[in-house]
């Protein structure tokens, strides 16, 4: 039976793992390379990082620190953030990125996820989506919810799935960074309207936020301050899930 | 002593890294050596070849065409010569490919690789998943029987012979997670991404027989 994945998700500037609720009052948590050895040897299924300042003076540093995070996990490696063409994709790959995630890039430029996808096959294109209500309906927003864009949000994922993304990503605006719980609504949208593999994300305070988020079918559940505070830990969100009989890996 | 040579096919068909690292994890210190396989090789040389792929049956069959690694390969493989083959490196052993567009495959275990059939699944199937052993073999021993490994693949072995299928997984449907023939062997998972016991895999069938 396929398990359901729990997936720490590092937010990085340079090489280090920081935290910020909506990008304001940025705090180090710790040092990245560490943090995803830490990670995949306490039991997460997958792993997925996030450049969140991806300037040009940022980069080079943030692609040594996916190569050397690359070199110490033997999980999955998702990596993300600030990518804006074909050749970033091909760097992360190559920098032993196992999926590669596109966000803003996409929503202004759709076909890169075909092209991507082509290219490198769909299993390792990831699509992120942020997701917000405005004026009573859902939209894709972009600059870390900062800007609402045209593109509604189902029809958004469904489009993303016919162009040949392997994966969504979907992390709710609305309550990321506040501990509250997943946005089971806005999930159960998506996850009711694609076939490919939803990873929920953003808003888990406690142990029955995961089990919350597994009703909404999504088959990967990301969290990041729960696991960096050291509130949880893996084996504690996977025991409590087992025992509302989700089936996970241990 | 001669040193054991193995060889890491590259068919450009995703990153070879996590593969390439693991294996020389494993022969440190011990008498083995590692060659990467770019081109045309003498299939004598080699006394076990590894073939990971990511992406489509297609597009590894045409690469290997143009590296000239088909007919040293298929020689290689019809002298029983021991082989890991990878996801797609799996896939290819069968008769025939049905992804994008209908590809003649290495015919060395007959079959097809035909998408999941049940439409209401989430494709690809992507995460860990159980492996079940149908029968103890000399590398993938009875301690794999019941373990997880990490699956992503939309595409699987059908029309297979019973007697070539190790192992079984449950997604919507039962289909082969390992094949074996003879010394050949094909798991259907990615072992290098399946931490502990996706490691040690790698290691018996780098260490044993």
């Amino acid at each position: 039976m396929l398990k359901t994945r729990i997936i720490p998700c590092l937010d990085v500037i340079k090489n280090k793992v920081v935290k910020g609720v909506n990008f304001k009052n940025i705090r180090v948590m710790g040092n990245a390379v560490e943090m995803a050895k830490y990670y995949s040897l306490s039991g997460a299924d997958e792993l997925c990082m996030l450049d969140i300042n991806a300037s040009y003076q940022n980069r080079k540093t943030f692609i040594k620190t996916v190569e050397a995070i690359a070199k110490v996990i033997n999980i999955p490696l998702t990596v993300g953030g600030g990518v804006s063409d074909l050749s970033d994709i091909t760097d992360l790959l190559n920098a032993g990125a196992d999926k590669v995630s596109i966000n803003s890039a996409a929503v202004k430029n759709p076909k890169l996820i075909r092209q991507a996808s082509l290219r490198h096959g769909s299993q390792c294109i990831v699509v992120a989506i942020d997701g917000k209500r405005h004026k009573n309906k859902m939209k894709v927003v972009i600059k870390g919810g900062r800007e609402i864009t045209k593109r509604e949000l189902i029809s958004w994922a469904k489009q993303v799935q016919s162009m040949g993304a392997g994966e969504i990503l979907m992390t709710s605006m609305d309550t990321d960074g506040v501990q509250n719980g997943f946005d089971s609504n806005m999930l159960k949208k998506v996850t009711s309207n694609v076939s490919i593999p939803v990873i929920a994300s953003g808003g888990v305070g406690s142990l029955e936020h995961f089990y919350l988020g597994h009703l909404t079918k999504s088959t990967g559940l990301l969290a990041a301050s729960v696991f960096h505070s050291g509130k949880y830990k893996i084996k504690t969100v996977k025991k409590y899930l087992s025992s509302k009989g989700v089936p996970v890996r241990t | 002593m001669r040193k054991k040579v193995i060889g890491l096919i590259d068919g450009q068909s995703g990153n070879i890294g996590s593969i390439n690292k693991a294996i020389k994890d494993i022969i440190k210190g011990r008498p083995y050596r590692l060659k990467i396989i770019k081109g045309h090789f003498n299939y004598s040389s080699f006394d076990k070849i590894i073939l990971p792929g990511q992406g489509a049956y297609a597009t590894l069959m045409s690469n290997l065409k143009k590296l000239k690694i088909i007919k040293p390969l298929k020689e290689y493989l019809e002298n029983n010569s021991s082989y890991l083959g990878i996801c797609v490196g799996m896939q290819i052993l069968s008769d025939w490919g049905y992804e994008d567009k209908i590809t003649r495959g290495l015919g060395v275990i007959s079959g097809d690789i035909k998408k999941f059939r049940n439409k209401k699944l989430i494709i690809p199937h992507m995460g860990w998943n159980t492996i079940n052993l149908n029968n103890d073999d000399t590398i993938i021993t009875n301690s794999f029987d019941k373990k997880d490994f990490y699956f992503v693949h939309s595409y699987i072995f059908q029309n297979i012979k019973k007697s070539d299928i190790l192992a079984f997984t449950l997604y919507g449907q039962k289909f082969p997670s390992i094949v074996k023939k003879g010394n050949i062997y094909g798991v259907q998972f990615h072992p290098e991404k399946s931490h502990k016991h996706g490691l040690n895999l790698i290691k018996n069938y780098i260490l044993k027989s």
